[in-house]
């Protein structure tokens, strides 16, 4: 039944959007999720959840107990929502959730390996359970477990692997079968540097081959660095979505700057700058120094003759950049770039 | 770097449909049950020990047809059931406890697969596996007596090979349920088999001491009921102090409990957690 998954692979989703004012490209989602709310007992892991995820790799970034594997669980069918709804290219979580199954592949966050297999039986018998033939699962495997570089090790048996290895194990079972859609549930986990580079550069590769790969993680430079767009949960609510690079750019007409001079100039420059325009953080760095987050200054050739005039050194002035973890936690203050 | 110079391949290969993939459970579980030396060892000793006495006789003495009463103690049913259990209780004993403690089952149910399709799935291994021991010899034993027959009345011989193969599907499937139940109360793969094993035998002395009592007791013995089941496929009649119901009940319970405790373990793995 090749159908199932070209239906997750190709049907466009029909559905309302979430947010009126929601990011660019909607109507491309492969998958979105509306009002997502799911408990253990008492407690709330998602709580309302609602989101949209676009084609490409996307950042799932949250501090533990967020309900990122919750979400990730919800959408394989794995725990039962109390309320909402997840939809994989048209298909109802409610109703069709082996359909969706059939087009995902999933990395766990914990263990889950056999210990008693190798991983070329591992691999190609989950590929066969996916509904690969024999040969092309074997076949398959092999290549799989090339791609994540797992060398002739493949042949011992899974308990005597380490972490690294068992990582680059859960993620070749979960693209043997070329799933649309992956879910990638803290996939450095454990792993070490050059372990953790490795594999987020098999993720940028299996993302270039349109496919939507959701990675979660709570480490902010890494979804950073691999993922085109990013959404932030917290305490099972959404708090931030949007491209890496619109989250990370700042807000529109805020400049910083960087000046330096002697106390004096520097409190001068800082007095009548602040009577041209509005000066939004104003930090010290060792006396002689000082950077400024200004808004309202179109003009920049009226910041150089201030400079000129107070005899203080322009050493960078250019658009706020922010650094992901500078978003992450403008967003749990409940300020940010829309919120404040 | 040492990072892998080898790009992602997508693949566009077919792929089977969903209901075909409980064989992939079944046919892994078979084959490696059968690599095993353990297993091949005691379906061995099983055969010399329950059958190679009859298949001599067959082939030896001659009978003029295939006689009812003659094939119910050929079955030895009584036999049969003491390396039934044990082959259970080392084929079963894993196939649950080891998704468990490994936490493999995650990966069984993020695919297309259901409850239903994975106890499908083990049970069917299992269950494909005792036949060798169970269902296949009795049978042959049948068929060959039937091709060694002087009489003609074949009629007659052909209808207890059918009761030949109702009691060898029925001591087959017999004991799957119980050992599978063990297997996924625990994660310890010794604790199931032992568990399979001893539960039995428990049942056994039980059943010895109160019989001395009251010869009733004798049906909560599984090798001592599952014999009596076999002489009724067979139309023989009871000892007049086995009471039928209690016979039928004991059997039916010791196959239905376990499957339903069986598939509210799983279902409580598959969604939950
Ligand atoms: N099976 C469960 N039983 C009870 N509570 C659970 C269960 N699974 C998750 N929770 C709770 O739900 C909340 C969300 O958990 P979840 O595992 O989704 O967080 P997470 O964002 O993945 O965290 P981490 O970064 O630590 O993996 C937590 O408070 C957690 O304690
Ligand atoms: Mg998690």
């Amino acid at each position: 039944m090749s159908a199932a998954v070209d239906d997750v692979g190709q049907q466009t989703p029909v559905r309302e959007p979430a947010h009126e004012d929601g990011p660019p490209g909607i109507g491309s989602y492969l998958f979105s999720a509306r009002d997502l709310t799911v408990s253990f007992g008492p407690v709330i892991a998602l709580d309302g959840f609602s989101v949209d995820i676009p084609r490409g790799i996307v950042g799932l970034l949250g501090p533990n107990g967020a309900g990122k594997s919750t979400f990730i669980k919800a959408s394989l069918g794995l725990v039962t929502p109390k309320k909402g709804a997840i939809f994989v290219g048209g298909l109802d979580s409610r109703t069709q959730s082996l359909q969706i199954r059939d087009g995902v592949g999933y990395m766990p966050e914990h263990d889950c390996l056999v210990p008693s297999m190798n991983a070329v039986e591992l691999v190609s018998y989950f590929g066969l359970i996916s509904g690969m033939m024999t040969r092309d699962s074997m076949q398959r495997s092999h290549e799989v477990l090339d791609f994540v570089g797992v060398g002739e090790e493949r042949y011992r048996q899974i308990k005597s692997y380490s972490t690294g290895m068992k990582q680059k194990v859960k993620l070749a079972q979960a693209i043997v079968h070329d799933p649309p859609l992956l879910f990638l549930d803290e996939p450095t986990s454990g792993m070490d540097p050059q372990g953790r580079e490795e594999m987020l550069e098999l993720v940028r590769m299996i993302g270039s081959s349109d496919k939507t790969v959701l990675v979660s993680s709570h480490i902010l430079q890494e979804v950073e660095l691999v993922c085109d767009y990013i959404v932030i949960i917290s305490n099972g609510k959404l708090v931030q979505e949007g491209e890496t690079k619109t989250l990370v750019a700042g807000e529109e007409g805020v400049q910083s700057l960087t000046i330096r001079g002697d106390e004096g100039s520097l409190t001068r420059f800082v007095r009548m700058l602040g009577e041209a325009c509005e000066i939004m953080e104003a930090k010290e760095e060792g006396g002689k120094q000082m950077t400024l987050l200004i808004r309202g200054c179109r003009d920049g050739s009226r910041i150089f003759g201030l400079a000129r005039d107070s005899g203080v050194q322009i050493r960078r002035y250019q658009p706020e950049r922010l650094d992901l973890e500078e978003v992450f936690l403008r967003s749990f203050r409940g300020g940010g770039k829309d919120g404040n | 770097m040492g990072i892998s110079p080898i790009q992602y391949r997508p693949w566009k290969g077919e792929r089977t449909a969903l209901n075909l993939r409980v064989y992939v459970i079944l046919k892994s579980i078979f084959r490696h049950g059968l690599k095993s030396t353990g297993v091949k060892i005691l379906l061995i000793l099983a055969f010399l020990f329950v059958y190679a006495f009859q298949f001599v006789s067959v082939l030896l003495f001659g009978h003029e047809t295939l006689d009812a009463g003659e094939m119910s103690s050929n079955f030895n049913a009584f036999g049969l059931a003491l390396f039934a259990i044990l082959l259970t209780a080392v084929i079963t004993s894993d196939l649950i406890s080891e998704d468990l403690s490994s936490k493999s089952f995650v990966l069984y149910f993020s695919r297309a697969i259901k409850t239903r399709d994975y106890l499908v799935g083990k049970a069917g291994g299992a269950i494909l596996i005792m036949s060798l021991l169970c269902f296949l010899p009795p049978v042959l034993l049948a068929v060959v007596s039937i091709l060694t027959q002087s009489g003609s009345d074949y009629w007659s011989s052909i209808k207890v090979l059918g009761s030949t193969v109702v009691a060898g599907v029925f001591v087959t499937v017999f004991f799957v349920p119980y050992g599978l139940m063990l297997s996924s109360l625990t994660k310890r793969r010794s604790y199931a088999a032992v568990g399979t094993f001893m539960s039995f035998f428990v049942l056994t002395i039980i059943s010895g001491a109160f019989s001395e009592f009251d010869s009733a007791w004798r049906v909560i013995s599984p090798a001592e009921s599952l014999s009596y089941a076999v002489d009724w496929i067979f139309g023989q009649s009871l000892p007049s102090y086995i009471n039928e119901g209690a016979l039928f009940a004991f059997l039916a319970s010791f196959i239905i409990v376990p499957a339903l405790v069986l598939y509210w373990r799983v279902q409580r793995q598959a969604v939950g957690k």
